[in-house]
């Protein structure tokens, strides 16, 4: 087997728009990470919300060898996380509650003592064991962004589904996270898919790309085929430089917007 | 052991032993409102003469037994029952439509009910196998709960949309207090003080078969919500984590609905449109036991039945001799509460 996900044929409407024509994926193979890009209204949440099942729609979703619908309700919920780009409602949940009822909605198979060290590890790899007992209308946004991440980790996925992870993060947090979902990738495998906004983050820490416009995929594969100046100038409409770091992976310097009436 | 040396888990269960403890504290001051509430009314019946009949109704003389199983104890219990039902409903209808304003009422239940109410006054119509006394809390239940099942179809076409709930929700109240209004104009006075009346709530209708009615479904649902505790504390979270974990959100909105007007439907179809209660004891019970539904859940079924407690022993305490319905009274107590409360969660906030 070639790989452990694959995406083709995707298709998403809402009423009769349609918002995803035909999304074809990079397959994955195991430890890997896909970056999602694309402007904004590209279709990059309601690609997210196809991969959590969330929504209905033609194609096909392979995971491990099974589609989505073999994989069944349960059992895509069981294999699948995701952390949506809005950060959990400011209530006055703690997010320890959040964790919990979570775990426990979902019918995880932890002791009371297992559960709460998972969340007590998540927390302190997140930044969040100061504030694990408040309630969460006392976080910031960014810290709210970290509580949406943990959700998803406490599942413990085999598929991780991040939607913009860090638009709400300062520098710190946006490699922290990074860094940890890295991280966890090389430690116990899985698969990760994130749809990010920033192509600098993107290229460093994604194994796969793909460019989303418009509903359809402009561009996949490794990050130094998908970053070119002429697909930026298409698809963001920027004048940008593209260069390479040591270690080859390229590097976006943005020079200025094309002139919104010229451009496609 | 100090804060810092503890983990996660001992100072997550320290919180909720805590919680805990209100709870039962809670209960305590419950049985301790609802005695003083028995013990409150015209005749002379002390609460040691209440305490010892509960226990061995023959020590009493037959007068004190009738007024105490017969009068006292019913109007008493149905304030329990309607208040816990109340909360109950509240509760559950605030979660599920991410709303701290929204109460049963709010989805037109009460309105209905009255507007039902009103339909066997002015009429006053037989319905074959209904007795006449039971025609209006018939009407008024058969009412609410069609407003409820109007509420429940807009769930279902809008696929759970909350703001079209509450939207609906409110134009119904709108469109029964207008029809309601139209019985006003063609009513005999009588009839609309009648409706007055029993608008504002009234607690000392209440028989055994009543209060019977009104704790079994109670009885019957508390269960039913006990099961989506977890559900319901993780939908605090937001809907979009909610739905990102392949929870039918459209789904617990349908039961969670049916569920509260069901309650509401049957708390009001007795004792009259009990106000503020469903608003009042979820916010309470939050301030208590914070957003973990495992407890908030009954918790606001306590504090639902310690006001409506409260309320019911102040209409016979406040002014002797008189008794003041009960409805005038949540309102009066359930306002300076509501902004205590509001203006507590500014200062926090």
């Amino acid at each position: 087997m070639t790989g452990r996900f694959s995406v083709s044929n995707l298709g998403a409407r809402y009423g009769r728009a349609v918002v995803l024509h035909d999304v074809a994926l990079p397959a994955l193979r195991d430890g890997e990470m896909l970056g999602i890009l694309g402007p904004n209204a590209s279709g990059k949440s309601t690609l997210m919300r196809r991969l959590t099942g969330e929504m209905p729609g033609p194609g096909d979703i392979l995971l491990d060898g099974r589609t989505q619908r073999e994989h069944g309700r349960e059992g895509w919920r069981r294999a699948v996380a995701a952390a949506p780009q809005t950060p959990p409602a400011p209530s006055a949940l703690m997010p320890t509650e959040l964790m919990w009822s979570t775990a426990r909605a979902l019918g995880l198979a932890l002791s009371d003592a297992e559960l709460a060290a998972r969340i007590e590890g998540i927390f302190d790899e997140l930044g969040l064991g100061a504030v694990a007992l408040s309630p969460l209308a006392t976080l910031s946004g960014g810290k709210r962004q970290l509580v949406g991440l943990a959700l998803a980790l406490v599942r413990n996925p085999t598929l991780l589904l991040l939607d913009e992870p860090t638009s709400a993060l300062d520098l710190h947090w946006r490699l922290a996270v990074l860094d940890l979902v890295r991280r966890r990738l090389r430690a116990q495998g899985g698969l990760v898919v994130a749809a990010l906004h920033d192509l600098d983050l993107a290229a460093r820490y994604c194994d796969r790309l793909a460019v989303l416009h418009e509903g359809r995929v402009l561009a996949a594969g490794c990050p130094a085929e998908v970053l070119t100046p002429d697909l930026l100038a298409r698809v963001y409409r920027v004048e940008a430089e593209v260069s390479a770091d040591p270690e080859g992976r390229p590097v976006v310097r943005a020079l200025r917007a094309i002139d919104p009436g010229k451009g496609d | 052991m100090s804060e810092r040396e503890a983990t996660l888990l001992n100072r997550f269960t320290r919180i909720k032993r805590r919680r805990v403890h209100l709870a039962f504290a809670l209960a305590l001051g419950l049985i301790a409102v609802f005695l003083l509430d028995l013990s409150a009314g015209p005749a002379a019946l002390g609460l040691g003469d209440i305490v010892r009949g509960l226990f061995d109704p023959g020590s009493l003389e037959l007068r004190d037994r009738i007024i105490l199983w017969d009068v006292r104890l019913p109007d008493a219990l149905i304030a329990l029952a309607v208040g816990a039902a109340l909360g109950l409903a509240g509760v559950e209808t605030q979660t599920i439509l991410d709303n701290p304003l929204a109460s049963p009422f709010t989805l037109g239940v009460s309105s209905a009910a009255v507007l039902g109410a009103s339909v066997a006054i002015v009429l006053a119509p037989s319905i074959p196998a209904v007795p006449d006394h039971a025609i209006l809390p018939a009407l008024a239940l058969l009412f609410a709960l069609a407003s409820g099942g109007f509420v429940l179809l807009v769930v279902r076409v809008s696929e759970g949309s909350r703001e079209t709930v509450v939207l609906f929700g409110i134009a119904l109240v709108f469109l029964c207090n207008a029809l309601t209004a139209g019985f006003h104009m063609v009513a005999e006075a009588e009839a609309v003080q009648q409706i007055v009346f029993w608008t504002i709530g009234n607690l000392t209708k209440a028989g055994w078969a009543e209060v019977a009615m009104v704790f079994a479904c109670v009885a019957v649902i508390l269960p039913f919500s006990l099961r989506h505790v977890w559900l319901l504390t993780l939908l605090r979270g937001g809907e979009a984590h909610a739905r990102s974990m392949g929870i039918d959100i459209a789904r617990l909105r349908t039961m969670v609905i049916l569920r509260s007007s069901v309650l509401a439907a049957f708390a009001v179809c007795f004792v009259g449109a009990i106000g503020f209660i469903g608003l009042v004891a979820p916010h309470l019970a939050r301030l208590m036991f914070g957003e973990d539904h495992r407890l908030l859940v009954p918790g606001a079924a306590l504090c639902g039945a310690l006001v409506l407690s409260a309320a019911s022993y102040l209409s016979k305490a406040l002014v002797p001799g008189i008794i003041i319905p009960v409805g005038i009274l949540t309102a009066v107590v359930g306002v300076p509460v509501l902004l205590l409360l509001l203006w507590r969660a500014r200062r926090r906030a």
